[in-house]
């Protein structure tokens, strides 16, 4: 293996695929970033056997062939390469030199068949999908996973794929985000995939918002790919709990709430809140909101704002961070509040907003005790 | 026919002797008492046969002159109080008058006596009965011998035990004497062998280290707190060594040694969770408060006392032994060996290095104890007051480590994290009860028919805690909302190990009322052994930890902190 690589395209697709090398491993390999050097240009991967990125960028290539070298030497050794063509070339099975105008490396690796088999995915009865649409999916949704060892199946993001629609759901037990949109994949790809948000998190990264991605699915695998980047993850296995039934039909009341101003009303009551349950009391009455908060050995706050609301007075409580996450990825700046009793899940929506599809997030609220 | 008459004087005396003189031990007690409170500053206590065959008490004080020594035999002759009036807030040991008039009643009696050095005055009697008054040279103070006790009362002599079960008694007594009046110097030979030798002690824990050794007296720890009007002073045994020695009780209120059940309770209690079950603390306190507060004349001995307020009394026992537990120093040490004292520590947040860490700890990642932007600021705001926290090393991530004035100091993550949860439950559960987070998804949960009969005892408890829990035919329960106690908790695990924890044991719902459940819950809801902890997780566990009332103890009775010392590291690496 012998190629000439510009060092701007070095370091982009190291910086692309070095998040995908675990930090600790057992396996030293995976430490390694594996290069394949072929007619195309030379191809970087890294993986930790769950989520795996591969970036190909163009390069001269004299020798094809292929080598794994360690990911952290080679990324900071990169970052202080003058800006210079850099050759890289095999010594053999596991030895590589690097060479960038008058700097010379060697390097130790290993050898290519040590570094583990990527899944076969299948993009035959994939479908395409533009990135941007994944990226707003995920983000508003994401947030909302377990991260509770207890349950790993809430550590997922629930994909739901439809004929015409894809749907992404994520809860922890105690809050829930839910978001849809159109998006046309056809009868063949349709399927429900828990997705680990480590992978979405790549997805992000690695695909820019207006590239169009290719989706495919292999036994357990989900793979997303470009011309020139792929992402790879292995699934969560499970059955996903039924969270059609816990998302309320008969909410009766609601409230519509200036987004920036119960933000900072929630963030200023959350100072004297309890460190463990963040409790907030919200009462409604109408056209006014008031928080109060009393936590013993801390003290008490209250504050109120203006909201449309011209039901029956309600006090509820709620976990103050969980309404400050959901809040932060509500995409309008009025905020639909429904709920029917203290008890019960209230949820939230944008209101006025522009977007193609729905998002709705849930939250349960909090015992009061008084 | 006349069937009732007065009884001679001397047989009412036998009679009313039988309250005071017992044995050996009460003559030996009133007789000492009696040296004090003639203000003696050294007094000889001579014992035969265990004082069966002779008590001689010798003491430097005031002494008596010729027509007040033969007075002092008579019933209710007393220099102690005039009036009834005085008997309120007496100061004295005696006062009633009775001691040697009972004593002299049942045995050979010699009092030599004398206000000045040179000239004295000798006075015999037996049975009650004087036959001998005469000059004699003595020293200033007095000397009073008992010979024979019982000699004319065959039936109370038939109970006297052996010499070796009679000096037991006696040492006890005399014991309850040298923790309260520390400022006497004391001598006691019994059959002609020294057995006792104290020096004036300037502090009860001198006093202790000479009467128990200097070992004995590192096992304890400080105590001193004041409430209200009551102070209560001494010294309470460190709870890791509970048990490893035989246990020694004492109680001295206002300077008198006195048995009360009450009191002793009231230190045990203190030690709640902070021992094993079933063993009992040493500890010796001193309880001063106002002479009006309580009644010594309730004992024909006074070793019993009547409170006015009990209550205040004991709650103020149980603070200030709880209080002492509470400090760093009652974390146990490592090194079997050394038990080098430290100064008296400060009652309070001693845990706390000097205030190098004042500094808040920087935000980021994951807080056990959660709070969306930890920053330290934010902590010292709503505690009023800043927590030094210093830098914490997790080992074996099961251990929290760090660097403290006095040495090394070690902490169990998770006897830790019990203490701080258990703490915070038992308030709640006296409180409103805890805030709880409904679940989106309510959860079945199965249970053995144990464990769903001890849910049953623990139902409404449970839903203090936060557990809403609802019975779903057979054993099964729908669990609907869940406390949060803090980031990591796994609420159905919690509570199925804290049901299968509490079906095992029988009484759980009977005895301490819901303390063990609120113990179970703490330690399964606690971090576990092996959990990696974040940096600012770790100080917040340290925050939370120090202001527990026992940080040092899990609430098993284990220990949760351990101290290595300076010294013991300086003397294992041969520095000294």
């Amino acid at each position: 293996m012998r190629f000439t690589i510009a060092r701007e395209k070095l370091q982009e697709a190291l910086t692309n695929v070095a998040p995908a090398v675990p930090a600790k491993t057992t396996l030293p390999v995976l430490a390694n970033i594996l290069v394949e050097a072929n007619e195309r240009g030379v191809r970087f991967s890294g993986t930790d056997l769950d989520v795996a990125v591969s970036i190909e960028v163009p390069a001269d290539v004299e020798v094809p062939g292929a080598l794994t070298l360690p990911a952290k030497r080679l990324g900071e050794i990169t970052r202080e390469l003058p800006p210079a063509p850099v050759k890289i070339a095999a010594l053999g099975e596991q030895r590589a030199t690097l060479e960038c105008g008058r700097t010379k490396f060697k390097l130790l690796g290993l050898p290519r068949d040590e570094y583990p088999a990527f899944a076969p995915v299948e993009f035959n009865t994939g479908w395409r999908v533009k990135s941007s649409v994944l990226h707003e999916l995920i983000s508003r949704t994401a947030f909302a996973v377990s991260t509770e060892e207890s349950r790993p199946i809430l550590n997922g993001v629930l994909w739901e794929v439809r004929d015409k629609l894809l749907r992404m759901v994520a809860t922890n037990g105690h809050r829930l985000a839910l978001m849809e949109s159109p998006v046309e994949v056809g009868p063949g790809a349709t399927g429900d995939f828990i997705v680990p948000p480590r992978a979405l998190d790549q997805v992000r990264r690695v695909f820019p918002p207006e590239e169009e991605i290719e989706i495919g699915k292999g036994e357990n695998h989900l793979a997303f790919r470009s011309p020139i980047a792929s992402v790879s993850t292995r699934l969560i296995e499970g059955p996903y709990p039924n969270y059609d039934q816990v998302i309320p039909r008969d909410n009766d009341r609601f409230a519509i709430v200036d987004r920036p101003s119960l933000v900072s009303a929630l963030r200023r009551m959350s100072v004297v809140a309890s460190d463990q349950t963040h409790r907030v009391k919200l009462s409604f009455n109408t056209a006014l909101l008031k928080f109060t908060v009393q936590t013993p050995d801390v003290g008490e706050g209250q504050d109120e704002i203006p909201v449309q609301y011209t039901g029956d007075a309600l006090d509820i409580g709620f976990n103050s961070s969980y309404l400050l996450e959901i809040l932060r990825y509500m995409p309008s700046d009025e905020v639909r509040f429904t709920f029917k009793t203290a008890e019960r899940a209230a949820t939230l929506l944008p209101e006025n907003w522009a977007g193609p599809g729905k998002y709705v997030c849930l939250v349960m609220p909090l015992r009061l005790v008084d | 026919m006349a069937r009732i008459a007065v009884l001679p004087s001397d047989v009412a005396d036998q009679i009313a002797a039988g309250e005071v003189v017992e044995r050996p031990a009460s003559v030996v007690k009133e007789l000492v008492e009696n040296a004090l409170d003639a203000g003696a500053t050294t007094v000889d206590v001579e014992l035969e046969e265990g004082g069966r065959r002779l008590v001689r008490v010798s003491d430097d004080g005031l002494g008596m002159d010729r027509d007040d020594a033969r007075l002092a035999l008579e019933r209710h002759a007393t220099s102690k109080i005039r009036s009834a009036s005085d008997l309120v807030g007496v100061r004295s040991f005696g006062f009633r008058g009775e001691a040697l008039s009972a004593i002299c009643s049942v045995s050979r009696f010699t009092v030599t006596t004398s206000m000045v050095d040179g000239a004295g005055t000798c006075v015999e009697a037996a049975g009650g009965a004087v036959h001998d008054v005469r000059e004699t040279a003595r020293r200033r103070g007095t000397t009073v011998s008992v010979q024979d006790l019982f000699f004319n009362t065959p039936a109370r002599a038939r109970f006297l035990r052996g010499t070796r079960s009679e000096w037991r008694a006696t040492s006890d007594a005399l014991v309850a004497i040298a923790l309260a009046r520390r400022d006497v110097r004391l001598r006691v030979t019994a059959d002609a062998k020294d057995v006792m030798a104290l020096a004036p002690a300037a502090t009860l824990r001198d006093r202790i280290a000479a009467l128990w050794g200097a070992g004995s007296a590192a096992r304890f720890l400080d105590v001193d707190a004041v409430t209200g009007p009551i102070r209560v002073s001494g010294l309470a045994e460190r709870p890791s060594e509970v048990g490893t020695a035989s246990r020694r009780t004492a109680l001295i209120v206002n300077g008198r040694s006195v048995r009360d059940l009450g009191l002793t309770r009231a230190a045990e209690s203190a030690y709640r969770t902070a021992l094993s079950p079933g063993l009992r603390p040493s500890f010796a306190l001193e309880i001063q408060l106002p002479g009006d507060a309580v009644d010594v004349n309730v004992h024909p001995a006074k070793a019993e006392v009547r409170f006015h307020d009990r209550w205040e009394v004991e709650r103020a026992v149980e603070r200030a032994v709880r209080r002492a537990l509470g400090v760093l120093d009652s974390a146990a040490l490592v090194g079997a060996g050394v038990r080098t004292w430290h100064a008296p520590l400060v009652i309070g947040n001693d845990i706390l290095p000097a205030p190098l860490a004042s500094l808040p700890s920087s935000g980021g990642g994951v807080p056990l104890f959660d709070d969306p932007d930890p920053s330290g600021e934010r902590h010292a705001a709503t505690t009023g007051d800043v927590v030094a926290v210093p830098h914490l090393v997790q080992l074996r991530r099961t251990y929290l480590l760090y660097e403290h004035d006095d040495g090394v100091v070690l902490i169990d993550q998770h006897s830790a994290h019990e203490r701080v949860l258990y703490e915070r439950f038992t308030q709640q559960m006296s409180g409103g009860g805890a805030s709880s987070q409904r679940l989106l998804m309510p959860e079945t949960v199965h249970l053995s028919p144990r464990d769903a009969e001890s849910l049953e005892g623990h139902r409404d408890a449970l839903s203090k805690l936060g557990f809403e829990l609802e019975p779903f035919g057979g054993h099964s329960v729908i669990v609907h909302a869940v406390p949060t106690p803090h980031r990591r908790f796994d609420a159905l695990r919690c509570l199925r190990e804290t049901l299968a924890t509490l079906s095992g044991d029988r009484g759980a719902t009977v005895h301490a009322g819901h303390e063990l459940l609120v113990a179970t819950v703490a330690c399964k809801a606690a971090v576990k052994a092996g959990e990696p902890l974040l940096p600012d997780e770790m100080a917040a566990l340290f925050r939370a930890l120090v202001s527990t009332a026992l940080p040092a103890h899990d609430v098993h009775g284990r220990s949760g902190i351990i101290r290595l010392t300076w010294d013991e590291l300086d003397r294992r690496f041969g520095r000294r």
